[in-house]
């Protein structure tokens, strides 16, 4: 054990460990969004285009939880992935409103 | 620490990122993603300009989706991304075991999460709703199947890793390929957000 501790001292000068906690937090998070996603829609007396919004925002939400904490976007040196999946976002979302509009208007 | 023993010396705080392959394996896995959010972004595309072309007598996407099913999946699959951190976590703190059981508890809940859907897609087809029913039906199982044959290369690929580091150890060659399955596992969380919110949630809503 003692020798544990002169091992793991050095670099915890550095670098914290991060704990659990917050990652469950996240989850939690995560969770109750998910949670009032289905439960507006089982609910559902509203009106349809208020509902999409809502979704919309908690599915970003939920992105950002994933990204943020879990994929460790939130740390530092990650501009070339941030930037990365910003311009694959950007793709998509071209994509996806060219194929609205080309289909149906 | 008996945790430590079968490691050559030190493993560095972020084994993943210590050498040079590492980091170029993580940034090179980061362009992947990038490459897969289009791959799914022109699914998503097809699907939501098909959703509606159900044809005569099909089941529409109200009468077909059952919430409870999906609900289940969808809890699973949040639950194996905060399970995959906690692998990361342990690996980070050197603790091979812990890494490697967590791993485990990944692989089984998506392998639940397989089962959920093949069971769903089976209902689907009793009720009507095949491959080749309609455009609706079509783009709705190429979307929701690619990202279930995702779930299953993820489940075939973290179960290898468990045994390569079963057999060779935590070393700075292993750490970035776990490192890079666990971002790999959360990306298909984030593509199955987007199924769930889009697919399902704005199906039953019409």
């Amino acid at each position: 054990m003692a020798n544990h501790t002169t091992h793991s001292e050095e670099p915890a000068k550095r670098h914290k460990h991060e704990g659990p906690k917050k990652h469950i937090v996240a989850y939690i998070f995560s969770m109750l969004l998910t949670l009032v996603a289905f439960a507006t829609v089982i609910g559902g007396e509203i009106n349809t285009s208020f509902i999409y919004i809502l979704l919309i925002i908690m599915a970003i939400m939920q992105v950002i939880i994933q990204m943020g904490f879990w994929m460790h976007m939130k740390d530092r040196g990650h501009l070339f992935p941030i930037v990365g999946i910003l311009s694959g976002v950007f793709v998509v979302f071209t994509i996806v409103i060219m194929a609205e509009f080309w289909t149906w208007w | 620490m008996s945790a430590h023993s079968h490691l050559d010396g030190k493993l560095p705080h972020e084994p993943e990122r210590a050498t040079l392959e590492g980091r170029n394996k993580v940034l090179g896995f980061w362009l992947f993603l990038g490459g897969e959010t289009v791959l799914f972004g022109t699914l998503f595309s097809a699907f939501l300009a098909l959703r509606d072309q159900v044809g005569d007598g099909n089941p529409t996407s109200q009468e077909l989706f059952k919430l409870a099913t999906v609900a289940i999946a969808t809890v699973i699959l949040l639950t194996s991304s905060l399970t995959s951190v906690f692998a990361i976590q342990a690996m980070h703190r050197g603790q091979v075991k812990a890494m490697q059981n967590w791993l485990i508890v990944t692989v089984v809940l998506g392998l639940a999460f397989l089962g959920l859907e093949v069971y769903e897609f089976i209902e689907y087809t009793h009720e009507g709703h095949q491959f080749s029913t309609s455009a609706f039906s079509s783009s709705f199982y190429t979307l929701v199947g690619f990202h279930g044959a995702h779930v299953a290369l993820g489940v075939v690929w973290i179960s290898l890793l468990i045994g390569q580091i079963y057999r060779k150890g935590l070393t700075v060659v292993t750490a970035p390929k776990v490192y890079v399955a666990g971002m790999y596992w959360h990306f298909i969380d984030v593509v199955w957000v987007f199924i769930f919110t889009v697919v399902y949630l704005m199906g039953k809503v019409g």
